[in-house]
């Protein structure tokens, strides 16, 4: 690698500034993607301070129009304003994927601790997460919204469990080998109890692998609630989020693509900036994967 | 003592290494690791290159092997002479040529060095064929060949097995023949017997003569091991930071070293005298074992299952303030009875009396207040404490589970660091922060921090460099003394425990075969086995701290 990087835009000399310690010290990608995801979650989260339409309101006059001053990105098949319902319709979507997220790696956390750690219900466990692999996540997540009805919650549940048998087995075999380390034997030579030694020697183990697997759950999470709304089987469709959107706008694809492009653009956006942050994130906490790469 | 006192002036040299210097490969900061050193190695002779961890024993070999790890460390200097080439200059095609035709090498762990999902013939055939262009009927017969110099029983079987089907022997021996099949002029073997238990290494060495004798190879021999340089050097030379502190012929070597490091060294070797007998205490044991049994079921899902029995009806105890060695090769059985002991796994039958109570069949719950009589402490002293946890919350940990306040607990640790010899200020740092030795008396103070009646050391200075080792062994003993705790000491090793053992177990194939005072075990042994495991203990006809011969042979 070269020593020292040649500033080559205003915003890496912006960076260059702020000195990090040398393993912290990022590409251009990352910086970029942290950007690109910054700007995309703080623009959906203020959005109705700043959106000039109720992304609801429809207006039977104003159908399919091109982009002008009071409509910035045109308006859709209702009438209504396409730049309101993409910035709106944002935080749907990304709240759902950072909920799945958060709640698969938590579920998968302790369903993992408990089925590496105890041989018995290891057995079990492990056989109902291969069921719950052996069906489309998919086709599951859709079986399981018709269960419990469409809405932002059951999205969450309907994405969150077929992603939680990966966790399972992601912190199971972690838990596996740090088990036979001799500070663990030790541990429970010296009386530890069994929660205290799941929890403050092995669980920490499992940390760094999982923020990694948080973030690819989270730009799955995001792209299943698009496909589960586009199929229909998502957040009932006067919820705007990217994925209705995208799939309101399919009959008219041919005659007006920036239905379906602006939303499919930050989708695209956000899980790249997302999966690139969780490949960084991956080599910065796995020193071998830096070594490999020297 | 026979020592390998064979002239070799006369002799061409094989390998000479002139000013070699290594250093670190980053441009800030570069640290030499190599300083200058020099070697000379003649045909037919036996160089040992000797030294703690660190020394820079291993990245010599690898300097020369032209395989040092890129982007780390880089040769700054000085000449590596093999056939009037200096093997620095040479590129990476040319070298590759020569390694395995003109110069090979053995390595420490047989198991991981070789392929595991190839056969081991077939590993020995492909040195053939990336540098010689034999008919196959040809290369057959030259693998065939040196599998039988190598002294493999039964060559056509072995010739087709995997790795994992060998001993850990046997293995080696694979590595030798790889190596020597084609005759390269020098051998290098970097710890090739560290992994091996003791008759399996006295074989190896042996062969490793045999074979120099034959083919007239030159060895450059690395070990930590002063007992195998005593049994196997013509010349040593010691390591120390990089650079050659000394370097002699091994006789001299060992009759009047010249520095007050080789000094140091040998005089840190223990010895294979028993220590002195101590008055028997009287009073209750400590830890009463009886009839101990551990059955380990393999069953497999068609047919019936194979038992195999880690320990059978082992019986012993132990008095406060005495020492019982286990002592016996891997696989005996002895770590078994240690874990069985500690509770780590569930002994099939017998009785574990600590203190007044039986613990061999209780449960998870009801185990847990008989606990913090009984500690451990383990081999690995970089594993055996949670690279997480600052020193301090680690010595915290049992106390504070038998219902010490953190601030009692944190005072006490305290204290037991002063008595394990390390600073106050160490429970705040972590782990990685401190040297092997350092760390296994961190691991010593955690166990000790429970007031144990019983501890159990499962090959706790095997980890170790001898100085160190003599160190923490004496911390033992100090501890022993101030406390009055009884120590079950589980060692592969003879001399580590003829030096801190009162009374010792031998165990072979989970039975024990002798059992009585270390000084009867060890110069009146009465089992065949016994004697075995002391005639394969190297140097051990040479009293290494006196600089002289054993009294008695």
């Amino acid at each position: 690698m070269a020593a020292q990087p040649q500033p080559t835009s205003a915003m890496q000399v912006v960076l260059g500034a702020i000195q990090l310690p040398r393993r912290w010290r990022l590409g251009f990608g990352p910086i970029l993607a942290a950007l690109v995801l910054i700007v995309i979650v703080v623009a959906t989260a203020s959005a109705y301070l700043y959106v000039p339409h109720n992304p609801m309101s429809m207006d039977a006059l104003q159908r399919l129009k091109g982009p002008s001053e009071t409509y910035w990105l045109g308006t859709d098949p209702y009438g209504r304003d396409l730049f309101s319902r993409v910035m709106v319709g944002g935080q749907v979507s990304l709240l759902i994927g950072v909920a799945a997220a958060i709640v698969s790696v938590l579920i998968g956390l302790v369903i993992g601790l408990i089925s590496g750690f105890f041989r018995m219900a290891d057995a079990l466990i492990m056989r109902v997460m291969d069921a719950l692999m052996a069906i489309p996540s998919i086709l599951l997540a859709i079986a399981l919204v018709a269960l419990v009805g469409p809405s932002v919650g059951s999205v969450i549940f309907a994405i969150t469990i077929p992603e939680v048998p990966r966790v399972v087995r992601l912190v199971r075999s972690v838990v596996l080998s740090a088990r036979e380390e001799p500070y663990v034997e030790a541990a429970i030579a010296l009386g530890s109890s069994m929660p205290k030694i799941l929890w403050k020697h092995l669980m920490p183990n499992t940390l760094a692998p999982l923020i990694v697997q948080g973030t690819y759950i989270c730009a799955s999470a995001i792209l299943t609630e698009a496909i589960l709304s586009f199929l229909g089987a998502g957040v009932s469709t006067e919820i705007p989020t990217w994925g209705n959107i995208m799939a309101e706008g399919r009959m008219f694809f041919q005659i007006k693509p920036e239905l379906i492009f602006w939303p499919g653009l930050l989708l695209s956006l956000c899980i790249l900036s997302i999966n690139l942050l969780g490949d960084t994130a991956r080599d910065l906490l796995d020193p071998r994967l830096k070594k490999r790469e020297a | 003592m026979q020592f390998r006192n064979r002239p070799f002036d006369t002799a061409p040299v094989a390998l000479k290494i002139e000013k070699l210097t290594v250093r670190t490969a980053n441009d800030d900061d570069a640290v030499k690791i190599l300083d200058q050193i020099d070697v000379t190695i003649r045909e037919g002779e036996t160089v040992c290159l000797v030294g703690e961890s660190g020394s820079g024993k291993s990245v010599t070999s690898l300097a020369i092997m032209g395989l040092l790890p890129k982007g780390a460390l880089e040769v700054a200097g000085g000449r590596v002479e093999l056939d009037g080439m200096n093997l620095l200059d040479l590129d990476a095609s040319t070298m590759r040529k020569l390694r395995a035709s003109r110069i090979s090498m053995i390595f420490q762990e047989p198991m991981t060095a070789l392929n595991p999902v190839m056969k081991v013939g077939d590993q020995i055939e492909e040195v053939l064929d990336s540098h010689t262009k034999l008919p196959a009927r040809e290369k057959k017969k030259r693998v065939i060949d040196i599998m039988e110099q190598v002294h493999l029983p039964d060559v056509e079987r072995i010739y087709g097995s995997y790795p994992h089907q060998l001993s850990g022997g046997q293995r080696q021996r694979i590595m030798i023949a790889m190596a020597l099949i084609l005759e390269p002029k020098l051998l290098i073997a970097d710890e090739p017997t560290t992994a091996l238990d003791v008759t399996t290494q006295n074989q190896v060495l042996k062969l490793i003569a045999e074979l120099q004798e034959r083919h007239g190879t030159a060895v450059l021999f690395i070990t930590h091991d002063m007992g195998v340089v005593a049994e196997i050097a013509d010349t040593v030379y010691v390591m120390r930071h990089g650079k050659i502190v000394e370097s002699a012929p091994i006789e001299t070597l060992l009759r009047s070293p010249q520095k007050d490091y080789t000094r140091n060294l040998l005089e840190a070797v223990p010895s294979l005298i028993p220590r002195d007998a101590r008055p028997l205490a009287d009073g209750a044991p400590a830890l009463d074992v009886e009839g101990l049994t551990k059955v380990y079921d393999t069953r497999s899902f068609f047919g019936r299952g194979r038992e195999t029995r880690a320990a059978q009806d082992v019986r012993f105890a132990i008095r406060p303030g005495r020492t019982l060695g286990i002592v016996g090769e891997s696989g005996s059985g002895k770590s078994t009875v240690a874990r069985c002991i500690m509770r780590l796994i569930d002994p099939t039958d017998g009785r574990i009396t600590v203190g007044k109570a039986d613990i061999a069949k209780l449960g998870r719950a009801a185990l847990q207040p008989h606990r913090k009589h009984i500690q451990i402490v383990f081999q690995d002293p970089f594993r055996s404490l949670n690279p997480r946890w600052k020193v301090g919350d680690s010595l915290i940990e049992g106390p504070l589970n038998f219902g010490q306040s953190r601030k009692q607990a944190l005072d006490h640790a305290r204290e037991l660091m002063e008595l394990v010899g390390l600073p106050p200020d160490a429970l705040g740092r972590y782990p990685h922060q401190f040297s092997g030795g350092q760390r296994q008396r961190i691991a010593i103070a955690r166990a000790i921090a429970m007031r144990p009646d019983v501890l159990v050391a499962d090959e706790a200075v095997s980890a170790l460099d001898v100085s160190v080792q003599a160190q923490v062994l004496k911390l033992l003993d100090d501890l022993q003394e101030k406390l009055g705790i009884a120590i079950l000491f589980i060692t592969h090793d003879l001399r580590v425990a003829a030096q801190i053992c009162d009374d010792v177990v031998v165990m072979q194939h989970g039975r024990i075969v002798e059992h009585d005072t270390a000084g009867n075990v060890l110069s009146r042994p009465q089992h065949e086995y016994t004697r075995a495991l002391i005639d394969a203990a190297p140097g051990r006809r040479w009293d290494f701290a006196n600089f002289r011969e054993l009294a008695t042979a």
